[in-house]
C-alpha cells in the first residue's frame, strides 16, 4: 500500500509540473498573462520562506528571541549586498546560530 | 547551480530522518525522493501517512502543495511547449522551485546549450536531493530528532538568496510584500491553499501596479 501511495504521489507531482509544458494543450498565453506570470517566482518563493521565519506552531513569533528573524534579516542584507547564494546562506545561518544561543 | 545543490542539504536530511522516525523503511524513504522529488510535498505526506490519514486526504494535500508548479509550467510554456517530448518530460520531472528560479533569464531554454544547462542544473539537484536523503535515512536511524535543529532556517535562507536579487522594481517589491504578509496570515490559520492564494494575490497586485505605471 505504501508503494502504491508513493507511486500516486509521484504521478500527481509530475502532472502539476508537466501539464502546461504539453504543446497539445489548447492554450495560448496573451501578453498580459505572461506579464502576470513574470511575478510568479518571487511571489511563490516568498510565500514559502516568510512563514518559516515568522510562524512557529501556528503562532506569530515577532519577539527578539526569535532567531529565525535575526537570521532572516542577516540573509536579506547579505543577498541585497552580495547577490551571492553562498554569502546569503553563510551570513544568515551564522546570525541564526549566534542569536539562538544568546542569553 | 552548485550552491543550490548545497541548499537542498537541509531538506534532504530533514526528510530522510523524518521518514525513518515515522516508521518507514529506508527503501521506502529513498523511493519517495527518487520518484516524487519534492521537498514540502514529501515531508507533509510522510507525516499524514504515518498518522494513518485516508488515501484521498494524502493525495489531495499533495495536489494542493504541488499546485504552485502549475504557475511554473505556465510561465515556461512558451519556451518549452515546442521542444521535443523527451525534453519536456525530462525538464518537467526536474521542475523544482530551485530550477524554476534559474529559469527567469530571457534566453533560458532557447537553444540546445541552454537546455543541457537546465538539465545539468535540474539533474544535479536530483542527485543531491537523493544523496542527502540517503544521509538523512542513515542519520535518522542513529540520532535523536533532527527535525528540531533549525534545519528549516537554511531552507528559508536559500529562498531569500533566490528572491532578493530579483526585486528590481517597485511592482515586484509590492508583489513580494503582499505575498509575505498574506502567507503569514494564512499559515497562522493553517490554510492548505494559503501558499498559492498568497502568491496569486501578490502577483495580481504587482501586475496591476505595473499596468498603472505603463498607462501613465
Amino acid at each position: 500500500m505504501t508503494l502504491i501511495t508513493i507511486g500516486l504521489l509521484a504521478l500527481i507531482t509530475f502532472t502539476t509540473r508537466y501539464l502546461f509544458l504539453e504543446g497539445k494543450l489548447p492554450l495560448r498565453l496573451g501578453p498580459n498573462v505572461k506579464q502576470f506570470l513574470s511575478f510568479s517566482a518571487p511571489a511563490v518563493l516568498t510565500a514559502i520562506f516568510v512563514p518559516i521565519l515568522f510562524v512557529h506552531e501556528q503562532q506569530l513569533d515577532i519577539s527578539s528571541t526569535n532567531a529565525y528573524i535575526w537570521g532572516g534579516l542577516a540573509a536579506v542584507m547579505a543577498a541585497y549586498k552580495t547577490h551571492s547564494v553562498y554569502w546569503t546562506i553563510g551570513f544568515g545561518t551564522a546570525a541564526f546560530l549566534l542569536s539562538g544561543n544568546l542569553p | 547551480m552548485l550552491p543550490l545543490s548545497l541548499a537542498v542539504v537541509p531538506w534532504g536530511i530533514l526528510f530522510g530522518s523524518l521518514a525513518i522516525q515515522r516508521g518507514f523503511s529506508g527503501l521506502e524513504a529513498q523511493l519517495f525522493s527518487a520518484v516524487i522529488f519534492g521537498g514540502a510535498v514529501q515531508i507533509v505526506t510522510v507525516e499524514l501517512m504515518a498518522e494513518g490519514a485516508p488515501l484521498l486526504t494524502v493525495l489531495f494535500s499533495a495536489l494542493v502543495i504541488s499546485s504552485r508548479h502549475f504557475l511554473y509550467g505556465l510561465s515556461l510554456r512558451e519556451k518549452l511547449r515546442t521542444k521535443p517530448l523527451r525534453w519536456r518530460i525530462g525538464l518537467g520531472f526536474l521542475l523544482t522551485d530551485e530550477l524554476f528560479s534559474l529559469s527567469g533569464d530571457r534566453r533560458a531554454y532557447r537553444n540546445n546549450y541552454r537546455l543541457y544547462y537546465a538539465l545539468g542544473a535540474g539533474g544535479s539537484f536530483y542527485l543531491a536531493w537523493n544523496a542527502w536523503t540517503a544521509l538523512g535515512i542513515i542519520a535518522g536511524a542513529w540520532l535523536p530528532d533532527l527535525t528540531d535543529l533549525g534545519l528549516d532556517f537554511a531552507i528559508a535562507a536559500t529562498f531569500i538568496a533566490l528572491v532578493i536579487p530579483d526585486i528590481k522594481s517597485l511592482p515586484i517589491l509590492v508583489c513580494v510584500s503582499v505575498s509575505a504578509i498574506l502567507s503569514i496570515i494564512f499559515s497562522i490559520y493553517a490554510m492548505e491553499l494559503g501558499l498559492v492564494v498568497a502568491a496569486l494575490v501578490g502577483m495580481s497586485v504587482g501586475f496591476a501596479l505595473q499596468k498603472l505605471r505603463q498607462v501613465r
